[in-house]
């Protein structure tokens, strides 16, 4: 037995807060793996990522959910996106690199993020004070995606249900992030 | 008193009963009621005293053009000044003060400056505070001071909270008057996502106070049943109390929503809430603002634009005097007449500047053609008009209308310039409207009913139609009403003081004067009489104003024009403008990893950007900073101690070109590092200047991790990007940050070694053999925990850097103690880090300027001249490579109980401190706990070869100097033996 | 002002930082003989039209790319987005 043990204390773990109709939660065991295209290799890559995962690369600003439902696949841009699937174990980027067989490159992200999903009816109306994007259905459908800044802090806001967000921002000014959230939220109750 | 002045009709709901007070007065209004609307049911028509003079004002007008009606609202840290008391809602509760007078409003003693007036022309204070000199600061500008200003503040912080927001839409509508209604239920109908904000509580604009039929109803009804539509259409958001006040670029616009003004209590909302409203197309429908005609004494309590006193009868149910007259150059002021009298208010005589014969017969009252009012009596309140006939008209109200001015404004926010409309006198708006703009009503210069609504849809109609929507249903119809108008601008006749710009107290004499003295450019005289400035930017008196200066010039209006038009169209308060923005919310902050543990570990903690770092760690009995510093750094070297390093920037890169691309951001080499090695790189400008440093780590063949200095994290990354994309695009490379997904810290002493040989898992070996000084690899500690370990030295003793998924990073930190246990590891802080790096010669930010060169730093030999990377080709310029450059060197105070001084410059001795015989500068200073004395590091002329040379340090800021000697910027183990250990 | 991006639609050019001119992507080549004069104009000499302009924006709060935005320098008029990337390439730079 090794003389000493490492306890994790993620950012905004537990928090569960309720705002009428609408609720802020911090999914726990989030984990976050980028990967990146190769240059040249980028077929290669897709097609290693779709037997992976059963579904395509979505295109730049838009998300899909992986065919077995334990995976969302974000891209984020021309050559980088996102695997966000529940793990609890700090080997996630060496489960996402055996998955598509090292065919991209792949980086932990999941201690650079923290996370907070947001779902009932008001939270449009509280987000509407902090995103700039506009997140009408019409325009931010399902499953669409978006890198933006709120209250100085960059973000990606996730349209993962009709009413359900989730956002990610940098783990350092998670208490930020979250004291931004919540105001909004107390701002139009 | 109650409300002697309520008369019967409009839209206040008399069932309630609100209480409020005016200079301790209480008095009773009705919800629906502004402040002025209740004051003059009270028969309170002195509100306040003018800027300058000092002279008893009343109120001019109904909306938030008001020059006058500005007082101090509410008490206490929640008193504002300058509130228009025209557009303040009434509450039960409100408290209101009047502005600008010493001693009571009734009695100001500061009225005397009314009779000093000859003396106080435009131009005064620049002509009379010239001379002599010194007695600007000491005796002019305190006087001034205390006299200038309108209003006063709490001095209080501001208790009340602010909000920001983005909305977005297809269609904005400005304005929810005929034109704005009927452009918004157009597109409302037609499915598009409209944002309908009007300024006013109630929506209808103008309907609210006339007495003109829409489709066969009255225009109140048909304002608010269109209200009640566009209400329960969820395309549509509509927004009351909500100024649009800015068009910026691209369809975005800036409106300022006032959520809880009317309210007694904010109960912990935000008070106002300022919106960011993006548009795809936007229907301006602002309306028109009705204009005064300056003649005599034409400020007294009591005189009124025309359509304000229709706007008191019509809407708010108030008489504003028993004995009305009208004086008018248009036809729009007969209405005033004639709503007054269907009311039963006692009007006796219309002045109609034209000699027409009358627009309407209306009963019993006298018709005065070709003749203007020449000058008033009454001082606190008016008692009669004199007419230029020489005949004295009693009256206690005269309502005027000098015609209408479109709100032209917002149309000129992108440097739009509007155009002079000869048939209806006035300023419509000319081009280039902001993209995606239409104008639609009386703000296009469709100054009637009939046309306002036809217009309203038809640009609606449009709008939509680029925007690839078919407009749905027709326009709503009304009569048009008579609204011919004659130019006439002031009353020639007049004598005495004609005011134009009743907020500046700017008159025709000051005009006039302001053309003979030559300001004769439109934004001279605004400047020079200050005509226009202030909280209504002049919406009442700047087209009087030009019109004036256009006569006395001997030019036309268009040839004058008018001054730029900018935002905000009405005062945007501060607060607003901070949004959540303030004390500990005024940016985000970030906290390292162990930031809990340092806070239980009494640590002190210092803003670094947005991060906060544990300064130090006090220890109880330590008497200063100094201690705690002095303890950290000592058994550091001694033994072991601990920092958190995480701030420092984190690049994942990666790609089969990672190692070529290193080689070509870096000056120097990067593409024979092996494997499992870390490298100190040195970025530089294109320009040859050193832009930061760091160390970058080869994890594998494809794969670096490269840090950067906390500041620069965020600006090294975008230009690695910006390297990657726009100037070697054929690489393949990635680059991601990891800044915060690592916990990295520091273990640095002679016993960091054996400490980490008790955290990380023994199958792997640290010892100097297989790990040696720049060598890194990835380990786990604690039973499996991946980490990663570099062997890198900042402090310059035999040192590791451990880093572990930030979640464990707290946890890590307790770890590395209770490890160091048995060797006394201290954590320690910002400062200790910077006095090992100051005694190991490590240049940091102080020294990374942006004025460096590599040979500056003596790194000169990094820039590898066998290969191209951003910056070589410029820093060969021999300019930058003289002889005698400047070395960065160390320096002791030669009397070793001095302190030095950071920033003191350097001269050489039998020199004069002269800025021609400056050698170079000191750039970082500190106590050096393991050499007992000061030590600096600095900048000096050809340094590394003045070795040993006495030369003056000196501090003109500090009126001190010293004698230091040069030195070796190492100050300890300059052979590096000890981080090789 | 609002950033038509080529991938992304309309965003706010607050999530954009802006560099200067497009121009900074033609680096000269460092071995060129006259390379001293050439980096001295690549460096220090920019055009300043009145009119439409190449400049490099960067959408920092967005997907991380480097962009080419013709704007009219007068009115903000944007009349073209690209992606830094694809003109660089078209400009021949390949490696």
């Amino acid at each position: 037995m090794p003389e000493f043990s490492l306890v994790s204390t993620p950012p905004l773990s537990g928090t569960d807060l309720t705002f009428g109709d609408s609720r802020v939660t911090s999914p726990a065991d989030l984990a976050i793996v980028s990967f990146a295209l190769p240059l040249g290799g980028e077929s290669a890559a897709k097609t290693a990522i779709k037997s992976a995962y059963g579904v395509a690369v979505p295109d730049v600003g838009k998300s899909v959910v992986a065919k077995d439902e334990q995976a969302r696949l974000v891209r984020l841009s021309v050559d980088q996106g996102f695997v966000i699937f529940t793990h609890d174990t700090p080997d996630a980027e060496r489960v996402v690199a055996a998955a598509i067989k090292g065919k991209a490159y792949t980086t932990d992200q999941t201690d650079v993020w923290c996370a907070l999903e947001i779902s009932g009816p008001s939270c449009r109306r509280a987000l509407e004070r902090i995103c700039p994007i506009d997140l009408h259905p019409d325009a931010f459908a399902v499953g669409d995606a978006a890198r933006t800044t709120m209250e100085h802090l960059g973000t990606l806001i996730i349209r993962t249900d009709e009413h359900t967000f989730l956002l990610l921002s940098a783990s350092s000014s998670a208490g930020s992030f979250l004291h931004a959230v919540e105001t909004s939220f107390q701002n139009v109750m | 008193m109650s409300q002697v002045n309520r008369i019967n009709g409009g839209l206040i709901d008399r069932s309630k009963v609100l209480n409020f007070s005016f200079n301790g007065r209480n008095m009773q209004g009705h919800p629906g009621d502004t402040l002025v609307s209740a004051l003059l049911a009270n028969g309170q028509t002195l509100v306040g005293r003018s800027f300058k003079y000092h002279r008893p004002r009343g109120i001019l007008t109904a909306g938030s053009e008001e020059p006058n009606a500005l007082v101090h609202l509410r008490s206490g840290a929640h008193q504002e000044p300058n509130t228009r008391a025209t557009v303040t809602e009434l509450f039960d509760g409100l408290t209101a003060t009047s502005q600008n007078h010493r001693g009571s409003l009734e009695h100001d003693l500061m009225a005397i400056t009314d009779f000093a007036s000859p003396f106080l022309s435009a131009g005064f204070y620049y002509k009379t505070f010239m001379w002599p000199k010194a007695f600007w600061e000491k005796v002019y500008e305190p006087a001034i001071r205390k006299s200038a200003g309108l209003g006063r503040l709490s001095m209080k912080d501001d208790p009340d909270r602010y909000d920001k927001g983005f909305l977005h839409c297809d269609l904005l509508v400005i304005g929810a008057g005929a034109a704005g209604l009927s452009a918004a239920l157009t597109a409302a109908r037609s499915g598009a996502r409209v944002i309908l904000a009007d300024e006013d509580f109630t929506p209808g604009g103008r309907l609210n106070s006339e007495t003109l039929s829409v489709e066969n109803m009255a225009g109140q009804d048909w304002a608010r049943m269109t209200v009640a539509e566009l209400a329960s259409m969820p395309n549509v958001r509509l927004m009351t109390r909500t100024t649009v006040y800015g068009a910026y670029d691209h369809g975005t616009y800036g409106a300022l929503e006032r959520c809880t003004d009317h309210l007694a209590t904010s109960d912990g909302k935000p008070r106002q809430v300022l919106w960011r409203i993006y548009s795809k197309r936007t229907v301006l429908a602002a309306g028109a603002t009705e204009r005064p005609i300056a003649f005599g004494n034409n400020d007294r309590p009591g005189i009124m634009m025309a359509g304000a006193v229709r706007t008191y009868v019509n809407r708010y149910g108030v008489a504003p005097g028993r004995d009305v007259a009208v004086f008018t150059n248009n036809d729009d002021g007969w209405r005033t007449a004639a709503d007054l009298v269907a009311r039963g208010v006692n009007v006796t005589t219309i002045i109609d500047s034209r000699d027409a014969p009358a627009v309407m017969n209306i009963a019993g009252v006298r018709h005065i053609r070709a003749t203007a009012v020449m000058d008033t009596v009454g001082r606190k309140g008016l008692k009669s008009v004199t007419l230029t006939s020489g005949q004295v008209v009693p009256c206690d109200c005269l309502a005027v209308s000098g015609g209408w001015n479109p709100n032209v404004h917002l149309t000129c926010h992108q440097r739009g310039r509007p155009e002079w409309r000869d048939d209806i006198c006035a300023f419509v708006p000319g081009g280039p409207l902001p993209v995606g703009m239409a104008v639609a009503g009386a703000a296009n210069g469709s100054m009637t009913l009939g046309a306002a609504l036809a217009e309203g849809h038809a640009q609606a109609t449009a709008q939509l139609d680029a925007l690839g929507v078919k407009a749905k249903g027709d326009a709503p119809t009304a009569e048009d009403e008579p609204r011919a108008c004659a130019a006439f601008w002031h009353v020639k006749e007049s004598t005495k003081r004609a005011w134009v710009d009743q907020q500046n107290d700017v008159t025709v004499k000051d005009i006039k004067l302001a053309n003979h003295e030559g300001f004769r450019s439109v934004e001279l005289l605004k400047r020079y009489t200050t005509m226009g400035m202030a909280t209504d930017q002049g919406k009442t008196s700047n087209i009087a104003g030009l019109a004036i200066l256009a006569e006395a010039s001997g030019k036309t209006i268009p040839e004058v024009g008018t001054t730029i038009f900018r935002p905000p169209y009405t005062p945007v308060p501060l607060g607003a403008l901070a949004g959540r923005c303030r004390g500990e919310d005024f940016r985000p902050y970030r906290l390292t990893p162990s930031h809990k543990w340092a806070e239980e570990n009494g640590a002190t903690f210092v803003e670094v950007g947005n991060w906060l770092r544990a300064q130090w760690f006090a220890r109880p009995g330590e008497k200063g900073w100094r201690d705690s510093v002095d303890r950290e750094a000592l058994q550091t070297r001694q033994s072991v101690g601990i920092c958190d390093v995480t701030t420092l920037g984190k690049i994942d890169v990666q790609g089969k070109d990672a190692a070529e691309f290193l080689n070509k951001v870096y000056a120097n080499a990067f593409l024979k590092l092996p494997v499992g090695k870390v490298r100190y790189g040195l970025m530089l400008r294109e320009d040859g200047i050193c832009y930061d440093d760091g160390t970058t780590a080869r994890m594998a063949e494809n794969h670096f991790v490269m840090t950067t200095t906390t500041a620069n994290a965020v600006l090294v990354f975008r230009r690695l990007e910006f390297a990657r994309q726009c100037l070697w695009p054929g690489l393949d490379v990635h680059l991601i940050s990891t800044t915060d997904g690592w916990a990295q810290f520091a273990v640095a002493g002679p016993n960091s070694r054996s400490l980490l040989r008790k955290v990380i898992d023994e199958d792997h070996d640290i010892s100097n053999e297989a790990f040696p000084f720049m060598g890194c690899g990835e380990v786990t500690v604690c039973g499996g925990m991946p980490a990663r370990l570099f062997r890198i030295s900042f402090s310059g003793e035999l040192a590791f850097e451990i880093a572990v998924p930030a979640r464990y990073g707290n946890s890590m930190m307790d770890v590395l103690m209770e490890a160091g246990q048995e060797f006394d590891a201290v954590p320690y802080g910002t400062e200790a880090l910077g006095v090992m790096r100051i005694e190991k010669g490590h240049a940091a930010g102080n020294e990374l300027n942006g004025q460096t060169t590599a040979l500056n730093l003596g790194l000169g030999g990094m820039v590898s001249k066998k290969k191209d990377c951003i910056g070589q080709t410029l820093s060969q310029r021999p300019e930058m490579n003289r002889d005698d450059a400047i070395r960065l060197v160390g320096f002791r105070p030669v009397d070793r109980a001095r302190k030095l001084i950071a920033g003191s410059h350097f001269i050489t001795h039998g020199d004069d401190a002269t800025m021609s015989n400056d050698q170079g500068w000191m750039t970082s200073v500190a106590f050096s706990p393991s050499l007992d004395h000061s030590i600096g590091l600095g900048f000096i002329k050809r340094g590394h070869e003045r070795m040993g040379e006495i030369v003056r340090a000196v501090s003109p800021v500090h009126d001190t100097e010293m004698d230091v000697e040069i030195v070796s910027a190492h100050f300890i183990d300059p052979e590096g033996e000890r981080l090789r250990a | 002002m609002i950033i038509n991006h080529p991938l992304l639609g309309p965003r706010d050019a607050a999530e954009f930082i802006y560099l200067g001119d497009a121009s900074l992507i033609d680096r000269p080549g460092w071995e060129d003989p006259d390379a001293d004069e050439k980096f001295y104009e690549y460096g220090y000499l920019r055009d300043n039209p009145a009119g439409a302009h190449q400049e490099l924006w960067y959408h920092e709060q967005g997907d991380r790319s480097w962009l080419v935005v013709t704007r009219n320098t007068l009115s903000h008029e944007i009349t073209n987005v690209e992606l830094a990337r694809d003109v660089a390439k078209s400009r021949g730079r390949d490696r």
